[in-house]
């Protein structure tokens, strides 16, 4: 057994100096290939790969081809880590790790420590980034916080709401940071009130407590800032819904996609922002080509919008290192914090030696009617969520 | 004299096993690849959590779904001395004055997380040895599930589910290698020890030996606090192996892991913890790298992602299959041949 050990061992140190190559450029992912994180990672992982792909088909990255090598964290953290550790040994010159803050830091902090790039695929907690793994740390997603504050403000503005209820779902921390970007906005919007406010938590079979609370106040809310998301979203929306509430309903974009709207038939007044648009309605046409390129790759359209964050990934990244000249750390860093609402598919991306995430992003609001979601509006927050209000 | 004797019969076995998880140290070393070096640091930390596991379970006889609590105090114990205090006032901002200051090196942070498990270890096992059998199984996993609805939740001091993260990452495999041999030996000694001894036998005769004149909770409870200090100080070094500790992290997952491991080496023998964990973990290695892909001449093989899980669940079962007490069973390795704890016939001393 340990001959065997020994020897495959060997050949993994063999192919791994093989590999280390300067006529080529590797990005190496080390994210779940296997157990529930694969779910969140492989639309996102795929959407990267068409950017790869996009770029080798233009003459590649500094005149290199870009190559990935990958390696499964099997959804674990302690394997998270040897992922990191091994896409490293085969000579990543950037590494990509996990959707979620939890299971992708290990690999992080191990490209942190040999002064790579990490990015997260998706992460939307600040701890993604500077904060919670170093400073040659980004996310290439937006902040949960960011989605509460564009909804209030949104719905304060573009459907007059002035009354909000807020239902929490104490499960993540995605969600409290959805509550949070909502809790930071609201006394900012002059006539805005909260009339009450509550938690749950996902797992609950019922919330009909929380339901009581709101149908006693002496009038229906205008609308109901609701942190959540999947699995739980659905039965705490088809609650509300069946008690008679009719306030429209703002989310996170962790409800995009249309795979439960069959559980609450005939959905109304719900609101949701998102990145780009999976319903073929993007206003921007380049959207609605990637999504018929996605397909043509994978042979399913994208499910939601978490697919994009890793196309704009790359995007960005290959942009940083273009402009560097090299793949080298710091000066790929130094390029990605001068970028000031860099255009990309999905929205402008800031990032700043401050924050390697976006306090502020253009979302697309999409409102489900009669069971259609479709895109209606699009808002950009009028500042930026400062970061000491995000740490809290 | 007898007290030498029986040090002098078992002494090759802590010998032998340190021998073997020298050979893996060693190996890791030649190879030089950083995933394959943290590999066997993992290795490492699960003899550690085995050992652990054993020093309670194989001499008591009780078998406890609890331990990885321990771990998990310990765990939290790095994270609160060894993150340095500016990142701790934001992630953990309930701590102590004293402790927010406190910024130790990780093996005084293993002892420290020793020690604290060891204190609750006693406090728990206090209440909890009195009981026997399934009982005392269901209580031990009670405590568990207790101990993880503290952390997930307890947010002011352990950030809740959410990750604690800036834990220096020890990333050089001797400080492992050095920790788990010390498992294996501080096992031994207990197991040779008159509370050790008296505990075994508690476990086979229960009635003779409470007859007597062993305290069975006491002896219990002393073998409790020592496997809660060693799985205290895994539980700490494995939050340096990674940098990060959430509660889920020791759950349920790695309770059946490490248990599974005891039951397959042979539950009632230190040589079955500690092949059990170097058996099994290679294999599961092995699979993972054919997973990943083999170069067999021109042709790459591979096995489809997931066959490592359900490969290792055959194994396991194959193997209780043609040795229902695990591979060791009883015995312990010593030198020439397997020694067996029951032929010792009364009077040979």
């Amino acid at each position: 057994m340990k001959k065997l050990t020994a020897i495959l061992a060997a050949t993994t140190c063999l192919s791994s100096a093989a590999l280390a190559d300067d006529d080529r450029i590797i990005v190496g992912f080390a994210t779940a290939e296997t157990g529930f994180m694969q779910a969140y990672d492989k639309p996102a992982q795929d959407a990267a790969m068409i950017r790869i792909a996009e770029i080798n088909e233009a003459g590649g990255l500094l005149g290199k081809p870009i190559e990935v090598v990958k390696a499964d964290t099997k959804t674990d953290r302690a394997e998270g880590a040897k992922a990191g550790l091994s896409v490293i040994d085969q000579g990543a010159d950037m590494v990509v790790v996990s959707c979620d803050y939890d299971f992708g830091a290990p690999a992080a902090l191990a490209a942190e420590s040999n002064g790579l790039i990490s990015f997260f695929l998706c992460a939307e907690s600040i701890k993604a980034g500077i904060q919670g793994v170093g400073p040659n740390s980004f996310s290439a997603s937006v902040l949960a916080a960011v989605q509460g504050a564009t909804m209030a403000e949104w719905a304060y503005n573009k459907k007059e709401a002035r009354t909000f209820y807020r239902l929490l779902d104490t499960w993540t921390e995605y969600n409290k940071g959805i509550c949070d970007g909502f809790d930071w906005m609201l006394p900012q919007l002059p006539e805005a009130k909260l009339v009450g406010e509550d938690t749950f938590l996902n797992e609950d079979a019922s919330i009909a407590a929380q339901i009581t609370r709101i149908k006693s106040l002496p009038e229906e809310p205008d609308a109901i800032m609701l942190c959540t998301m999947m699995p739980g979203a659905v039965s705490a929306i088809k609650q509300l819904r069946a008690a008679g509430i009719n306030s429209m309903i703002l989310n996170g974009s962790g409800v995009d996609g249309s795979y439960w709207l069959s559980a609450v038939p005939d959905l109304s007044n719900f609101y949701v922002p998102v990145q780009g648009s999976i319903y073929g309605d993007d206003p921007n046409p380049a959207v609605n080509e990637f999504n018929a390129k996605y397909t043509e790759v994978t042979g399913a359209p994208p499910a939601t919008q978490y697919t994009y964050p890793g196309y704009v990934m790359i995007d960005v990244w290959a942009k940083a290192v273009e402009r560097a000249g090299t793949t080298e750390t710091s000066a790929v860093v130094a390029e990605l914090e001068k970028m000031v609402d860099e255009p990309t598919l999905f929205g402008p991306r800031t990032f700043t030696s401050e924050l390697h995430h976006q306090n502020r992003a253009r979302y697309l609001i999409v409102e489900t009617n009669n069971g259609k979601p479709g895109v209606v509006d699009e808002w950009t927050i009028s500042s930026p969520i400062p970061v000491a209000d995000l740490m809290k | 004299m007898a007290r030498y004797s029986i040090l002098r019969r078992t002494i090759a076995t802590p010998l032998i096993l340190s021998a073997l998880l020298l050979a893996f140290a060693l190996i890791a070393w030649f190879v030089g690849s950083r995933p394959f070096n943290q590999t066997v640091i993992d290795i490492f930390l699960q003899v550690v959590f085995v050992v652990g596991l054993y020093t309670f379970i194989g001499n008591s006889g009780v078998i406890s779904f609890g331990h990885i609590a321990f771990a998990c105090l310990g765990g939290y114990v790095a994270a609160w001395t060894t993150i340095k205090p500016m990142m701790k006032g934001t992630a953990m901002p309930g701590l102590p004055d004293w402790l927010m200051q406190m910024e130790i090196p990780f093996w005084a942070a293993a002892l420290a997380g020793g020690t604290f498990a060891a204190f609750w270890a006693l406090v728990f096992g206090a209440v909890l040895m009195r009981l026997s059998g399934i009982a005392a199984s269901i209580a031990t996993f009670a405590m568990l599930a207790m101990v993880n609805a503290i952390y997930s939740n307890w947010s002011s001091v352990t950030a809740a589910t959410s990750s604690v993260v800036g834990i220096p990452i020890v990333r050089s495999i001797w400080p492992y290698m050095i920790a788990a041999i010390l498992a294996v030996f501080v096992a031994w000694a207990f197991s040779i020890s008159r509370h050790g001894l008296a505990l075994r036998a508690a476990r086979d005769e229960p009635t003779a030996a409470a007859a007597s004149g062993i305290n069975i909770p006491r002896v219990r409870l002393i073998a409790f606090v020592i496997s809660g200090a060693i799985m205290g100080a895994g539980g700490a070094l494995y939050a340096h192996s990674i940098g990060l500790v959430t509660p889920d992290t020791f759950y349920l997952g790695l309770t059946f892991t490490t248990l599974s491991m005891l039951v397959v080496g042979g539950m009632g023998s230190l040589s079955g913890a500690v092949l059990g964990v170097l058996i099994l973990s290679s294999l599961i290695q092995v699979l993972r790298w054919l997973e990943a892909g083999v170069q067999v001449g021109a042709s790459t093989f591979a096995l489809p992602g997931g066959v490592q899980e359900i490969a290792l669940g055959v194994v396991m079962i194959l193997i209780l299959m043609f040795r229902p007490s695990g591979i060791m069973g009883n015995s312990e390795l010593t030198g020439l041949r397997a020694r067996t704890e029951k032929p010792v016939e009364p009077g040979t001393d």
